[in-house]
């Protein structure tokens, strides 16, 4: 056994305490140490709910990532579990069997010598159940209308509609399963590979114009996406190196969309069809490490990433009205390629105890290598433009430099400051060179113990080399424009966080405000300005030894000020758009001394409503009406232990939500376009389950005799 | 302001400077002779006869307690309880009437050990778990501490799940929080979509520890479909997927930062009817517009991610 040298007292313990990471296993005598009393874990051990739930409403959005969205009764099943065995372990755990959001996960090994593991997972989103549409899907894809249809230029023209709607769920089911394994050949290495496939189908909302009219079409969707993680990691005490490749490669079972036009339209010209996403592959081999100098003072990281995309779909063709002359298409596909380097390098150091730097630099690009050909340009398949136009292949490169540094005058007392340099240099659009410099400060104090503040404010100014308007002019926009991401930007912003924990009181409150205020200068027509502020306040209270309550409050404000033209030359008119979001959350959990009762309550309320309203020379002052939303939110969980095995488990959702959106018309609304008719969200639904729990295998741990 | 070159020549000069600093320090600070701690004198077994609560022991069902992984604090010859709470022996040793009992190295809020030296012990074990970049990360910058986190003695720890990790990243992200129970957001709220889908918390080189090398390359590996590249690009689409959209959440359909029109207005102002204004009068009630309502611009530019149809420039096929 060591020498017992120290003194007690925590000032003196301290400093030894905190060489321990570092100390050679071999300098401690373990031989005593048999932990005799050690209740290690071995064979099964495992929970499982089993129940049924009875849902009161039908409504897609409370379904919509839950899987409960039709009303009646649902199996509900959860559970996890584990089996340990002389070094061998299992980890199991279901959620939501009986629904469409179920997830099952395994994982399995030779805990640090191997494991493997394996999941599934289904996750439904669930747009609209009150859309309803006039088209069928034939067996070839083709959205067909229905029987005798009489095109006409206008909806409320169409004299079969409302008796041709049926309705269409919109909503898409992912399923992602995983495979993956770790292996560590050696004390150094380690080797990962990981395989998901993730697929999603059903049906999405796809609107295609038809010359002077647009329809919204029920899109079938067919994706399949596989993706591969694999590399091998080399770890020693000082240095990390992981070498590894990510491939991604995604399928469209239906790369394009073909539908008949319910409206009156030129010859030839009643069937038409749109490209949907194409089939695209990529794969990134990179290389990350960092090494570790000085016992931790200094760790300088960095990582190289090659990657290339491809993307060689065929090409569906020019049109599919026969009447249309065209000239050949360049080729079958498009023979895409897109290069990307991303490397990066990083060094923080602690020099002096009170004093660390940071220094980072990173480099991303994107080289679009995609051949640039002559297109001919076949309106929606009606007729040709007459017009020959060419591909263009963005590309751009973005470098970004930080350096930052912190120093501690006091343990309560932190003063840090910061630099940031970015470069983004782009082609074929009308900045080439934009450059955005950044300074900020923050201090951090800590009066006392219970006492955290922290303050950080800084500004950023966006400067670009010249705004080429000759470029704007050739892509038709108005000289005056200035695009908000290549625009001139001043920006400043502030926050500040409070943390307050007082030790004798069993309560803990933290607060944060911020503020973000861009402006345009140079934007005469584009977005001027943007205000966001942000203030959030949480508070929990352990009541006592079994129950605490809490209380959190968020707002999130987003103004922009934008202008535009009708005639180029000069701004003349004028846009206000102000979001609001309000959240309001309180909960309490309770769990009597005997532990049996367990009891749980969260309710959640969000309000937004979103301000527009616009100022023109030809139309004047004008307000569009509120979009408002209010979301409330509650779950109940609830159980009773009737022995050391059984309990009995209850749990209540309740969701109200109502939207006011006057976007969402009906089929007949708008002449020219024939939407599905989704009406504004607006439902009451109780969710309301019990069921019971059975535990298999140990429960209360005890020390070993 | 810097030139590229220029920055790339300080890369280079900060390495050196970041290298050379600390090895000298170092040099000065190792001390050989260094006195070793006091261990006690049966680890675990010592420990155990007074932390025998469950919440103690419930450390026996986690990973940390496979005597059989050498590796582990449990495996043979490690430092079990000690390897991560620190040597003990003076906390376990007698102390005099009235004294206060010497502390052991705690993790959590009501901890007086220093964040950074209890994440030192994790580290000692975890180093290369967390990646590369942890060091200088804005979780490192903040002072988080592994255990602000983690909770190591749960049978399950709840931000390695994804049904319950959010709430554990809330407690500090705050702001996040508001932005999920926004009506159009990522499944976080509902427990269906983890943090760390997208980020990295341990630590990433690329901006708000992205899990990805980019933002677009993050939102691609669930999104691949737009990955493209198309015959007809949307340029800011092919840059930066936040130009448009607020993936924390929003108030307007499809986490679009903007209402359509505007949104698209601040970009396209097209002789004709891009640049025209869409007020009251289109709405339903007066003489609805195409370009207001619907799906405003998006009626008939559809594909606004990009279009592989060879006529398909203006984004409508």
């Amino acid at each position: 056994m060591l020498k017992r040298t120290m003194k007690t007292g925590r000032t003196l313990v301290a400093p030894l305490i905190l060489l321990a990471p570092a100390i050679s296993l071999a300098q401690v005598d373990t031989s005593d140490w048999t932990c005799e009393s050690c209740p290690f874990e071995q064979g099964y051990r495992a929970e499982i709910d089993a129940g049924a739930t009875n849902v009161s409403d039908e409504a897609a959005r409370f379904g919509n990532y839950t899987g409960y969205d039709e009303d009646g009764a649902y199996a509900d099943v959860d559970g996890h579990g584990s089996y340990v065995n002389d070094g061998y372990r299992l980890d199991w755990t279901v959620e939501d069997l009986g629904l469409d959001s179920r997830v099952v996960e395994l994982s399995m090994g030779k805990q640090g010598v191997f494991e493997f593991r394996a999941g599934y997972r289904e996750l439904p989103f669930r747009r609209f159940d009150t859309s309803s549409t006039i088209f069928s899907r034939a067996a070839d894809g083709t959205l067909t209308l229905p029987a005798g249809w009489i095109p006409a230029s206008t909806t409320n023209q169409m004299t079969q509609l409302g008796s041709s709607l049926q309705q269409r769920v919109v909503g898409t089911d992912r399923q992602i399963v995983d495979v993956g394994a770790d292996w560590k050949p050696a004390e150094m290495f380690r080797l990962f590979a990981d395989f998901r496939r993730q697929t999603r189908d059903g049906i999405d909302i796809s609107s295609a114009g038809s010359y002077t009219q647009a329809a919204f079409l029920p899109r079938w969707v067919d994706h399949e996406t596989d993706q591969v993680d694999a590399g091998v990691q080399y770890r020693s005490d000082a240095v990390s190196l992981t070498l590894a490749y990510y491939g991604s490669f995604f399928t469209n079972q239906n790369p394009s969309l073909t539908w008949e036009t319910p409206f009156l339209t030129v010859p030839g010209a009643t069937t038409l069809r749109a490209a949907r996403e194409p089939d695209n592959d990529f794969s990134q081999i990179s290389l990350a490490g960092k090494y570790r100098m000085a016992a931790g003072n200094t760790v300088v990281a960095f990582l190289v990433a090659s990657g290339r995309g491809e993307q060689n779909a065929d090409f569906v063709p020019y049109t599919i009205n026969p009447d249309v002359v065209t000239t050949a298409l360049p080729g079958t596909s498009l023979d895409a390629e897109v290069n990307t380097v991303n490397y990066s390098f990083t060094v923080t150091s602690r020099p002096i105890s009170k004093l660390r730097v940071k220094y980072g630099y990173r480099y991303d690009e994107r080289d679009n290598k995609t051949p640039i050909s002559d297109w001919d340009r076949v309106i929606v398949d009606a007729l040709s433009s007459g017009e020959i136009e060419q591909n263009v292949p963005y590309s751009y490169d973005r470098a970004h430099m930080t350096v930052s540094g912190e120093y501690a005058f006091t343990n309560k007392f932190r003063l840090a400051a910061g630099y940031e340099w970015k470069q983004i240099n782009r082609d074929y659009q009308e900045v080439a060179e934009q450059t955005t410099e950044l300074g900020w400060g923050q201090v951090r104090w800590r009066p006392t113990t219970w006492l955290d503040l922290r303050a950080k404010g800084g500004a950023s100014r966006r400067g670009i080399d010249r705004y080429n308007e000759t470029t704007a002019i050739s892509l038709g926009q108005n000289p005056l424009m200035r695009k908000y991401n290549l625009a001139y930007r001043y920006r400043e912003f502030g926050e500040v966080v409070a943390a307050i924990s007082p030790a004798e009181l069993p309560l803990s409150f933290s607060t944060s405000v911020l503020f973000a205020d861009d402006d345009y200068q140079e934007s005469l027509v584009g977005l001027n300005g943007a205000e966001e502020f942000r203030i959030t306040a949480d508070l929990s209270w352990a009541v006592s030894d079994n129950a605490s309550i809490y209380l959190v409050y968020g707002q999130d404000k987003i103004d922009a000020h934008q202008t535009g033209a009708e005639q180029f030359g000069f701004w003349d008119w004028s846009a206000f758009h102000e979001d609001d979001f309000d959240h309001v959350g309180v909960g309490m959990s309770w769990r009597p001394t005997d532990g049996k009762f367990d009891f749980s309550l969260d309710y959640n309320r969000g309000n937004g409503e979103t301000r527009i309203a616009l100022d023109s020379l030809s139309g004047g002052p004008s307000s569009l009406p509120d979009l408002e939303s209010t979301l409330d939110s509650a779950n109940v969980k609830a159980s009773y232990a009737f022995s050391e095995r059984w309990s009995g488990t209850f749990h209540l959702r309740y969701e109200r939500f109502e939207l006011k959106d006057w976007a969402l018309v009906s089929q007949t609304t708008l002449p020219t376009i024939l939407t599905l008719g989704a009406q504004p969200y607006d439902y009451d639904v109780y969710a309301v389950g019990i069921g019971i729990r059975y535990r298999f295998g140990d429960g209360e741990i005890t020390l070993a005799e | 302001m810097l030139t590229k070159m220029t920055a790339r020549f300080a890369v280079l000069a900060v390495a050196l400077a970041a290298i050379a600093i600390p090895a000298i320090t170092h040099a000065q600070a190792t001390d050989e002779g260094a006195e070793l701690p006091d261990y006690s004198r049966k680890g675990a077994d010592t420990c155990f006869q007074c932390h025998d609560d469950q919440a103690t022991l419930a450390v026996f069902r986690t990973k940390h307690a496979m005597p059989q992984d050498p590796n582990s604090p449990f495996g043979h010859g490690q430092l079990q309880c000690e390897a991560c709470h620190g040597p003990a022996g003076d906390h376990a040793g007698r102390v005099r009437r009235g004294q206060e009992r010497p502390a052991i190295l705690a993790f959590g809020s009501m901890s007086t050990t220093s964040i950074a030296d209890q994440n030192a012990y994790c580290a000692a074990c975890h180093d290369a778990d967390t990646g590369f970049a942890w060091h200088g990360s804005a979780h490192d910058d903040n002072t988080v501490a592994c255990s602000d986190c983690h909770t190591m003695h749960n049978e399950r720890d709840p931000v390695l799940a994804t049904s319950t990790q959010a709430e554990v990243c809330f407690d500090c992200h705050q702001q996040q929080r508001t932005q999920s129970m926004k009506p159009y957001a990522h499944p976080v709220r509902q427990g269906k979509m983890a943090c760390t889908s997208c980020h990295s918390p341990h630590g990433d080189t690329t901006e708000r520890l992205l899990a990805g090398s980019t933002v677009n390359g993050t939102c691609y590996d669930c999104h691949a479909e737009l990955r493209g590249p198309y015959l007809w690009e949307h340029a800011p689409v092919t840059e930066d997927c936040n130009s448009c959209h607020n993936p924390h959440g929003s108030t307007q359909p499809g986490m679009l930062s903007m209402r359509a029109p505007m949104l698209c207005q601040s970009c396209h102002s097209q002789d004709g009817h891009p640049s025209v204004p869409q007020d009251a009068g289109g709405l339903a009630s007066n003489i609805p517009s195409a370009l207001l309502l619907g799906q405003s611009c998006l009626n008939c530019h559809d594909q606004v991610h990009g279009s592989n149809h060879p006529s398909g420039s203006k984004l409508m096929r």
